[in-house]
């Protein structure tokens, strides 16, 4: 099973069985319905009145609901489609912030000679480490001592250390999979007399989709699924992210509205959906790096 | 053609000898290039300087002192190395956490890794519909650790959950996984390698990233299938294989998503679900006591300093760089 | 005492530790860094306390549903429009993260003027003077409480502070599934059954229906502390333990007996009635009888069953419960709109409109004339219930206790982990209840 999977090329490939073809989609059609169960318990339940949803565990609902949906995009002042809007905006800007800078900071850590570049990547490294959650309290005073808290636009906070490079994930991945870009490219390029930048335009940049994509998808989602910093940065309802909105249908000490929650849950995984499914056409089969030489 | 047998077996087990250091080592920095280097590199020395190292010391400042959060930076109270002296000698909870976090790192982050390459590389082929596939796969993980998941999770492992209705087809008895002590870490581990979706896209992009004319190279030569993927697929995707290891493991030990949301927060139950993570913010926000939070984040960073630099020193000898460096 | 329990622990006065001077010189920079940047940032986020127009902008936080929120933003557009001067910067979000974002704001010197609380955080705010004092205003008349019952105000009250204004007040209730006892021919549970009436009554209710008759209370803090104070003991005394491991390991073994008796469903059902929110309690998810809550909550319980619900004092002599303040409006301390922000708590507890805006919602008005009136207003049948049985208990109410001190959060966290791990069996009453002293007296320390 894993050897077939590994022959890269169509065309050096002898035409596989009919009913290996069959067999494959139904191992991973059982796989998925495995893996997809709690995502359609999580539907069924999208569509369960309140009292059901309390007492009804199955699948299925009772009495379909429906009126979740409608309740939950007009529950607050402000209409769920403005969350959305908020979440897409944040998501896509955060995506662009880490695409860009994480990509030119990659490239000098993967290919480039400069002196402490060690201690650099090294340090780079050591901001992952620490848990996140000693930094938000520092994080906060120092944004706020920089005048970005409380700013007219309240997405600043978010934003700017996404064109930063912070997200040292991102970089690193980067650097991986520059590393495994042949070196010989570069030499063909500056034989051609390419200098760094000429050699970042040109090689390394048309390579590294693979890892733009990948970055692409996670910034987003990620950013999309975000909680914390966007709870502790965002104070306006109007400015309020998905993941944050999502909240506010259950107060554990009083009111809750699981079914809209729920029904607003399963809308905000259509965007995420979409988007990875779209971004992963990208990530197309293997680079023939001959051709670049030429 | 340089390129087409993968790893050089004689660099193999050469250590720190760099037969190309002359030319590609740190030694000589070739002219323009360290300048390069730095405008390269600014924006993220910028984000460093300004926004994450400040953040960084000042927690490690604090975690040689008594802040509360609630207390002004100008009065916290310097207490010396008390802070790391409790947490070795008199707190139960805290070496608790590193029994649970470890358990829980040890096995889930192999089993994870292992699942999202199998899907990966089920994956990996461009076919009729298995973008649809790719992202159902991924679906579990875009759920990342909402309210709604944790309704969700909770009702598939309680006794009378979806899993044991499923346990009961073949007569099994099932048990109430998420509130028994004895299982709900295992269900949080279930949890954790259900949402293998990133690994498994890091894998494909990585699987991509192979250059055709290896497998080609190979098929020439003779070898099949297994062979292929032995010889051409695994030493190509060590990059990616390397940092998904690294990046997981990060991410095992400091796994706290799944257990606040399975455990409401608490750890619970009898703390069998206290994470290292979890245990860190229920001390620094909830109980107030940021600066020995602090303090458990630096020991914290320091052993898993200590596993990354393991990891990196080891591989050397299985990862290969196409850039014919090690490092 | 406990060797290094908490970081001052070891040294008491503070003073100790010397201070190195590169230590210092770091300490100095770091905070120098942190504290002169504002400087800068102030240019940029330019005064928004008072804006252009001449207006008065207080910023106010609190946790809760759409309901409170929509009830809320009513009440305080009331206020701008008897006072046009004053505007209002209204956040609120659901519990989940409340704190955390509060404590975050306020380390950035940046608290809401006015924040609503409750009794497990209000002493650690006070401790640290994050509230104001509100004891000058009530003295000046600014802040009129003459309606309030005495203990309720007196629960605001810390170290001779009045750190909160009672923004509702309620009762511990135990409620119980009123169908299913009386559909099955059994007497339904009356207040002022002992707690071991109330256990051989749940153990009827368990053979005869199949339903375990009640949630075992013995993690639930509040329950805890209503038999406590019935033993004549209370959860604290001033700084220590208001009671000793022999009263724990009572409590402990009196829901033992329960579980053995088949009173109480099973120790995964427990934990899960011990962990879940209001929504999912036991009586309403019908895993159980009877609940432990607070009497306010009955409606919310309400919504979420189609059984008749019904609601009593705790077991035991209903002297044990109090006025409890179910959360507390506090003034930030650093507030630069202080005296506007009292006139506005003070105008959400006296005013009557803004009380008839703000109903029950965050528990019975603390203001006894404005109470009457929106009991008698209220239609919502399970309110007016939990109105009618508050009203009655107050009539029986003891003395309100101290608020619960610094550390109480960590104290009820380790009653449920004691407790559970006596239920699943792990350990005895007795080790659990040692366990549990040895963890609390470690907690409050500091």
């Amino acid at each position: 099973m894993v050897a077939d999977t590994v022959a890269p090329n169509r065309a050096t490939r002898p035409q596989r069985p009919r009913s290996r073809s069959w067999l494959r989609l139904v191992v991973l059609l059982a796989i998925v319905a495995v893996v997809l169960y709690p995502l359609f318990w999580m539907i069924g339940t999208s569509v369960k009145s309140q009292e059901e949803i309390v007492n009804n565990i199955g699948l299925l609902p009772r009495n379909f609901t429906p009126g979740n949906y409608t309740d939950g995009w007009t529950n607050f002042d402000v209409s769920f489609a403005r969350f959305f809007l908020n979440s897409a905006m944040v998501s896509l800007l955060t995506l662009v912030g880490n695409a860009v800078s994480c990509l030119l900071a990659a490239y000098a850590f993967a290919r480039l000679r400069f002196r402490l570049r060690g201690l650099w990547f090294a340090v780079m490294i050591g901001t992952l480490l620490l848990p996140g959650h000693v930094l938000i309290v520092p994080q906060y005073i120092l944004f706020r001592s920089l005048g970005l808290v409380g700013a007219e636009w309240p997405y600043l906070p978010l934003l700017i250390p996404q064109f930063l490079a912070t997200e040292a994930f991102f970089v690193f991945l980067m650097v991986q999979f520059m590393r495994g870009i042949p070196r010989e490219l570069d030499e063909a390029a500056r034989i051609d007399g390419a200098n760094a930048f000429g050699i970042f335009r040109h090689v390394i940049l048309p390579l590294s989709r693979p890892a733009l994509v990948t970055t692409a998808i996670f910034s987003f989602i990620w950013t999309w699924n975000d909680f914390f910093r966007q709870l502790v940065f965002l104070s306006d309802l109007s400015d309020y992210t998905v993941p944050v909105a999502l909240t506010l249908f259950i107060d554990s000490t009083s009111q809750s509205a699981v079914g809209p929650m729920f029904a607003m849950a399963v809308l905000s995984l259509l965007p995420v959906f979409g988007f990875f499914v779209a971004f992963q056409r990208m990530l197309v089969e293997g680079i023939n790096t001959s051709g670049l030489k030429g | 053609m340089a390129l087409t047998t993968a790893p050089d077996p004689t660099r193999r087990g050469t250590g720190s000898v760099r037969p190309d250091a002359n030319r590609r080592g740190t030694g000589r920095i070739r002219h323009g290039e360290g300048l390069a280097g730095y405008v390269f590199l600014s924006p993220w020395l910028v984000g460093l300087m300004g926004i994450t190292a400040l953040p960084m010391l000042l927690s490690l400042y604090l975690s040689f002192t008594n802040y509360d959060i609630l207390t002004p930076l100008s009065e916290v109270e310097w207490v010396g190395l008390a802070n790391y002296e409790r947490m070795f000698t008199s707190d139960p909870s805290w070496w608790h956490s590193v029994r649970v976090t470890l358990s829980f790192a040890l096995i889930a982050v192999p089993l994870k890794l292992a699942a999202a390459l199998g899907v990966a590389l089920l994956l990996n082929r461009a076919w009729r519909g298995v973008g649809l596939f790719r992202g159902l796969f991924y679906l579990p993980s875009l759920l990342g650790g909402s309210v709604a998941l944790a309704i969700v999770w909770v009702n598939m492992f309680n006794r009378d959950g979806a899993f044991n209705s499923f346990l009961a087809l073949f007569g099994i008895q099932g048990k109430p996984w998420v509130n028994d002590p004895d299982w709900a870490l295992e269900t949080l581990m279930v949890l954790a390698i259900w949402q293998f979706g990133a690994p498994m896209v890091i894998f494909l992009a990585g699987l991509k990233q192979v250059p055709t004319e290896l497998y080609e190279a190979a098929a020439v030569d003779g070898a099949g299938k297994f062979r292929q993927f032995v010889n051409v697929t695994l030493p190509m995707l060590s990059p990616v294989i390397f940092f998904n290891l690294v990046l997981e493991t990060i991410n095992g030990f400091q796994g706290f998503t799944a257990a606040f949301v399975l455990s409401n927060g608490t750890g619970g139950p009898v703390d069998s679900t206290l994470m290292y993570t979890l245990n860190l913010y229920i001390t620094g926000f909830t109980n107030l006591e940021m600066g020995y939070a602090s303090a458990m984040a630096w020991v914290f960073l320091i052993a898993i300093a200590i596993i990354t630099v393991i990891f990196f020193s080891t591989g050397r000898f299985w990862v290969h760089y196409s850039d014919g460096e090690d490092r | 005492m406990h060797p290094a329990t908490h970081p001052t622990a070891s040294a008491p006065d503070g003073r100790t530790y010397r201070t190195p001077l590169l230590r210092r010189r770091l300490l100095r920079g770091l905070v120098a860094a942190v504290v002169t940047l504002p400087l800068v940032g102030a240019a940029a986020a330019c005064g928004d306390d008072a804006a252009s127009d001449g207006k008065t902008t207080i910023s106010i936080f609190w946790w809760g549903g759409e309901a409170r929120a929509q009830l809320t933003e009513q009440a305080l557009d009331l206020y701008t429009q008897k006072n046009p001067d004053v505007v209002f910067e209204k956040v609120w979000q659901a519990n989940q993260g409340y704190f955390d974002k509060l404590a975050t704001l306020t380390a950035g010197g940046n608290p809401p003027d006015i924040f609503q609380i409750d009794d497990n955080f209000l002493t650690e705010y006070a401790a640290r003077n994050a509230t104001l004092d509100l004891k000058p205003y009530q003295e000046s008349g600014d802040l009129d409480t003459s309606k309030f019952p005495p203990s309720l105000l007196q629960y605001g009250v810390v170290d001779g502070k009045l750190a909160g204004l009672a923004a509702g007040e309620n009762t511990q209730g135990l409620v119980y599934n009123k169908t299913l006892v009386t559909e099955n021919g059994l007497p339904e549970p009356t207040t002022g059954m002992s707690w071991e009436e109330h256990i051989a009554w749940a153990e009827q209710v368990s053979k005869k229906t199949g339903v375990p008759g009640t949630m075992d209370a013995s993690a639930i803090d509040k329950a805890f502390w209503v038999w406590l104070r019935q033993q004549g003991k209370d959860l604290y005394s001033g700084n220590e333990l208001g009671f000793t491991v022999a009263d724990v390991t009572r409590w402990f073994e009196l829901w033992k007996d329960a579980r053995d008796r088949g009173a109480t469903p099973t120790p995964d059902v427990i934990h899960e009635g011990n962990a879940t929110d209001i929504t999912k309690q036991l009586v309403v998810t019908g895993k159980a009888a009877t609940s432990w809550v607070w009497v306010n909550q009955m409606p919310e319980l309400k919504k979420n069953t189609s059984d008749e619900l019904g609601v009593i004092a705790y077991p035991g002599d209903p002297s044990g419960q109090w006025a409890r303040a179910s959360m507390y409006w506090s003034v930030f301390r650093g507030s630069k709109n202080a005296d506007i922000a009292v006139d506005v708590i003070n105008f959400l507890a006296n005013d009557a409109d803004a009380v008839k805006l703000l109903g029950t919602d965050r528990g019975l008005p603390s203001n006894l004339d404005l109470r009457r009136v929106v009991s008698d207003d209220t239609t919502d049948e399970a309110m007016k219930q939990s109105i009618a049985v508050e009203t009655e208990l107050a009539k029986t109410f003891g003395e309100a206790p101290q608020v619960p001190i610094k550390g109480h959060s960590k104290v009820r966290a380790e009653l449920i982990k004691a407790a559970e791990n006596a239920l699943y069996g792990r350990v005895t009453p007795a080790e659990a209840a040692a366990q549990f002293v040895e963890a609390c007296t470690a907690a409050i320390a500091s």
